[in-house]
């Protein structure tokens, strides 16, 4: 992590980095530190924007004007800023909005500058970054990517320059960031705590020793510090002169084709970074250890699964740790199924029908306990988004609130229900030069000037499983798999704060094993304990469900739940005496499907050799989506960048 | 306006290691914290809100927003303005502030001052929550039902003790370093593992199976509610001794001495454990130095670092989403 801070130190065109790691391995502390360590920089000393006075192609406005009439440019060293951007920064404050004094002096609509013009040249710091919001992040990565921020709110038209070192810090069990995010961050580390207790003693030491005298700890690292602050400067210095010779970089396209990156971006940060390491070690030119030693810090948060078709990659390096997502999920599923399988993996392929057939009294019918299956990161499941004004908490998907949630934006609305008081008096300013003043009042405002704020929030969702447990999915331990899918969905509620509700059907009946609830920890137990065997009741199971679902309507009526039917679909146990299961079955679920406000989802568990595609005239019945359970893997990242990308 | 008053800390009925952890906090606040999780009725309120009256005092400068030491420089000030002159101190004690659930952004990170706005026309930061609560104890009721964005501002404070604003045309930064204290029912759903690595310490509560100890626990409370004064004034030896004991384990407190033997053996734990990172390690180094000196010793002892361990570890074990917290060796 330090390298890679200090090879953005000695080249900001590298492009940032993001620090990945688990909690508590001084993330924030080092990204923090990061501003003392560069040299100053030589500034225009009245511009807001921090101009270098010494490039006069890219002045701000206010500093071209004047370069071009001829006046002086006052200069003036100052330290790189190092600008934090909070999560709970508003739109206005960070591209910069109207100046509220200005306006009320003189009428005019002067700029005041943002967050982003503070960063310009130096570093932009988010902490948490996977958690801020996709507003605010879109709104970065353009800056980011044009170098430029263009302002066009609030009657104010303006631009001015921002180039600045992106540093984010995330902790992945919090949620992925989007891989197009990912992609603008030149460098990515992935922390981890010290192993050796000799080590991990001296960290405990340190931290005390600074805790008690934080201004003698400086003191003593001082020396140190500004010897590589020093070197920083040399090896700035000596950057243009490093050469890179032609095998060099074809070493390097070499690793970004084996990883399956998408773009260029790689190539070009580990081309930079690779020039920096070896400017700072003084070699004259670029060797190919420099190159491995900073490939692995371009290709990340790069790397991809093969696209299949594609021939298998000669290098087998990545395969096995990958994206951390995948590691994380791998890891959890191994620690949930701790108690079973303790030999990970290796038992985990193999073994297929664990020995826990324990026959429960008062069922006839053979029983098995199956295992659960690895998780895998799951596609995105999420309704239309709509205008209803709800309330509720969560990531599932996005509503409009009222009064809580984060404030996007604001609109004209005389209604006067949550007041934007800031955008209110911003409307009213330029016109209070001409307008009449009570006595004590500073600020006439007007009707018209009123704005209110328009607040967004994710909600969660309650997603119901409606889980086939009879005997036809004990087939080729076909629950194993199924049970891996949900517990994959499991995990994707829990970073989205879903509600879940678990219903599952086999032998004689339905069962509701866990009403709706917010603990995604015992519905994963639950689902661990699950039994399976017996005849397919599943009209029961559509019957319990609506049931359920219909209870947590009439509770929240502007909710849209979301069932996920797990299911081969060959029902064999009616609920009326002398009618035939398997068209009893989709005629209730055609009645079921009179409820609109349910988002069905069929997973089709159907395998064998008859197919009779049950399952999916089921959810042609419901109206549901008709997924298998390989459907509902995350696609391939490519599909996801390439998404993205069309959107900008 | 009087306040109610309040059940003494000391005539809490067992659940020492709660009242122990609690204790903890006080003598060092850079252990940041405590959760306390529980089932209903165990006294996990009562014994946090109980902490105001023993709590130490502090010097403050006169109605300063931000809770500032006299002489302290921070970049806020110049934000503030001057103080008045001669700056006024008082001893005051370290307060409680209570972080309610359905709390909303703008209180809690603070917002624009509505009052100047209108009447002066200037912008003006009106601190919020986390502003009120540097230096003092946060306390967060069921700190499972908070909502999500509130968290996060909580922990975007935590990590960096200030709270950095930028909203409605104000970019402020103050300092926030508040000693997080929690409670929880955890029927109502987990805490998410960022948060939970943010308290320092962890204490599971249950209720009393001892029969003498419950009637204990019902007549103790009948007594207060028939006369809350006559019940405090009863305490009150008990509560003073125990304020000055806290008082002498501050001062101790900077004089223990912990060997390295003891840090390597606590970082070697860490690494048995698995958790993650190194927060688990400062924290237990300093609750086994903050425990030597409520124990009246300059040395830690094997038993601190043991007890310090049992305090400071377990919610850091449940590394994922789905463990579950008490399943642990």
């Amino acid at each position: 992590m330090k390298l890679a801070l200090l090879l953005n130190a000695v080249d900001p065109l590298i492009g940032g980095v993001l620090i990945r790691g688990q909690k508590g391995t001084c993330k924030s502390t080092a990204a923090r530190a990061l501003g003392r360590l560069l040299p100053p920089l030589r500034v225009v000393a009245d511009c807001p924007y921090g101009c270098d006075p010494a490039d006069t192609d890219s002045l701000c406005t206010g500093c071209a004007a004047r370069y071009r009439s001829g006046l002086p440019l006052p200069v003036a060293d100052r330290l790189v800023p190092v600008v934090t951007l909070p999560l709970n920064a508003t739109e206005e404050m960070i591209v910069g909005g109207l100046d509220l004094e200005h306006a009320l002096r003189t009428g005019a609509r002067r700029l005041q500058p943002g967050l982003l013009a503070r960063a310009n040249r130096g570093v932009l710091y988010i902490d948490e970054v996977n958690l801020l919001d996709d507003r605010l992040v879109d709104l970065v990565l353009s800056v980011a990517a044009e170098g430029v921020n263009r302002i066009e709110r609030e009657g104010v038209s303006s631009w001015h320059p921002a180039r600045f070192i992106l540093v984010g810090t995330m902790n992945p069990e919090e949620g992925a960031l989007r891989p197009h995010f990912a992609d603008r961050f030149g460098l990515c580390v992935q922390l981890h705590g010290e192993d050796d207790p000799e080590l991990r003693a001296e960290v405990m030491e340190r931290r005390e020793a600074f805790d008690r005298d934080p201004i003698g700890f400086a003191a003593a690292f001082q020396a140190q510090e500004s010897d590589l602050a020093a070197r920083i400067v040399a090896a700035q210095q000596a950057l243009d002169k490093v050469a890179l010779t032609a095998p060099v970089l074809r070493l390097i396209t070499d690793l970004c084709l084996d990883h399956h990156v998408a773009g260029h971006r790689a190539d070009l940060a580990i081309r930079r970074a690779a020039r920096a390491l070896s400017a700072l070690q003084v070699s004259p030119s670029v060797q190919a250890e420099q190159v491995i030693q900073v490939a692995l810090l371009g290709l990340n948060h790069r790397r991809r699964r093969p696209v299949p078709g594609n021939p298998p990659p000669h290098t087998d390096a990545g395969a096995h740790d990958r994206l951390d997502q995948d590691g994380a999920s791998q890891r959890l599923s191994r620690e949930l199924m701790g108690d079973q399988e303790l030999d990970g993996e290796s038992a985990a392929a193999e073994t297929t029908v664990l020995d826990r057939s324990t026959p429960q009294p008062g069922s006839g019918t053979h029983e098995q306990l199956f295992a659960v299956d690895d998780p895998f990161p799951v596609r995105p499941i999420v309704q239309p988004r709509d205008r209803l004004i709800r309330q509720g908490s969560g990531r599932r998907f996005r509503t409009l609130t009222r009064r809580t949630g984060h404030p996007i934006t604001t609109i004209r609305d005389r209604t006067g229900r949550d007041v934007a008081l800031d955008a209110t008096i911003r409307e009213a300013a330029p016109y209070q030069v001409h307008r009449p003043h009570r006595p004590g009042m500073a600020i006439t405002i007007r009707g018209h000037d009123i704005h209110t704020r328009v607040r967004e929030r994710r909600i969660g969702n309650l997603l119901v499983f409606i889980i086939d447990a009879s005997s036809s999915m004990g087939v080729q331990a076909r629950m194993r798999a199924v049970k891996g899918a949900i517990l994959s969905l499991l995990l994707d509620a829990y970073q989205k704060r879903d509600q879940v509700a678990l219903v599952s059907f086999r032998d004689r009946g339905a069962q509701v094993l866990l009403w709706p609830t917010s603990s995604v920890e015992l519905a994963a137990r639950h689902l661990q304990n699950l039994p399976t065997g017996g005849h397919t009741p599943l009209s029961h199971g559509l019957v319990e469900s609506y049931r359920l679902i219909r209870a947590h309507l009439m509770r929240y009526p502007s909710a849209r739940p979301i069932a996920i039917l797990i299911t081969d679909g060959r029902a064999n146990v009616p609920i009326n005496p002398g009618v035939y299961a398997h068209q009893e079955a989709p005629s209730i679920a055609s009645k079921i499907a009179d409820e609109k406000r349910v988002h069905w989802i069929v997973v089709d568990t159907e395998a064998g050799d008859m197919y009779f595609g049950l399952a999916a005239e089921l959810a042609r019945r419901l109206g549901a989506e008709h997924l298998e359970i390989a459907d509902l893997k995350a696609e391939d990242l490519i599909h996801l960048a390439q998404h993205c990308e069309t959107i900008d | 306006m009087q306040s109610p008053t309040i059940y003494p800390f000391v005539a809490i009925v067992r659940q020492d290691e709660m009242k122990l952890a609690l204790i903890l906090n006080i003598i060092n606040p850079l252990i940041s914290g405590v959760l306390i999780r529980g089932d209903k009725g165990t006294g996990k309120s009562t014994a946090v809100r109980a902490l105001a009256a023993i709590l130490p005092e502090i010097d403050v400068v006169e109605n300063c927003p931000f809770q500032l030491p006299p002489g302290s420089n921070h970049a806020i000030c110049q934000v503030c303005g001057p103080c008045p002159d001669p700056v006024r101190v008082i001893r005051r004690k370290v307060r409680v502030i209570e972080l309610p659930v359905g709390a909303t952004e703008d209180r809690v990170v603070g917002s624009m001052d509505l009052e100047t706005a209108i009447k002066e026309g200037e912008r003006r930061f009106e601190p919020g929550i986390l502003a009120a609560a540097h230096r003092g104890i946060l306390y967060v009721d069921e700190v499972n039902l908070l909502d999500d964005h509130v968290v996060d501002l909580l922990l975007d404070a935590a990590a960096m003790g200030t709270n950095t604003v930028e909203r409605e045309g104000i970019s402020i930064s103050h300092p926030s370093r508040f000693t997080l204290v929690g409670t929880m029912n955890p029927e109502e759903g987990e805490l998410r593992p960022q948060l939970l690595d943010r308290f320092g310490l962890y204490v599971r509560i249950t209720g009393i199976p001892d029969p003498m100890a419950r009637v204990e626990v019902m007549e103790r409370r009948a007594a207060f509610e028939q006369d809350a004064a006559a019940f405090v004034q009863r305490w009150e030896p008990e509560s003073h001794a125990l304020q000055a004991q806290i008082q002498s384990a501050i001062q101790r407190h900077p004089l223990v001495r912990i060997e390295r033997t003891h840090t390597v053996g606590i970082a070697r734990r860490c690494i048995e454990a698995g958790v993650d990172g190194h927060r688990a390690d400062i924290i237990t180094y300093k609750a086994a130095t903050a425990l030597a000196a409520w124990r009246g010793r300059n040395q830690v002892a094997d038993e601190d670092v043991e007890t310090a361990i049992s305090l400071a570890l377990p919610h850091r074990l449940r590394r994922l989403p789905f463990d579950e917290i008490d399943r642990l060796p």
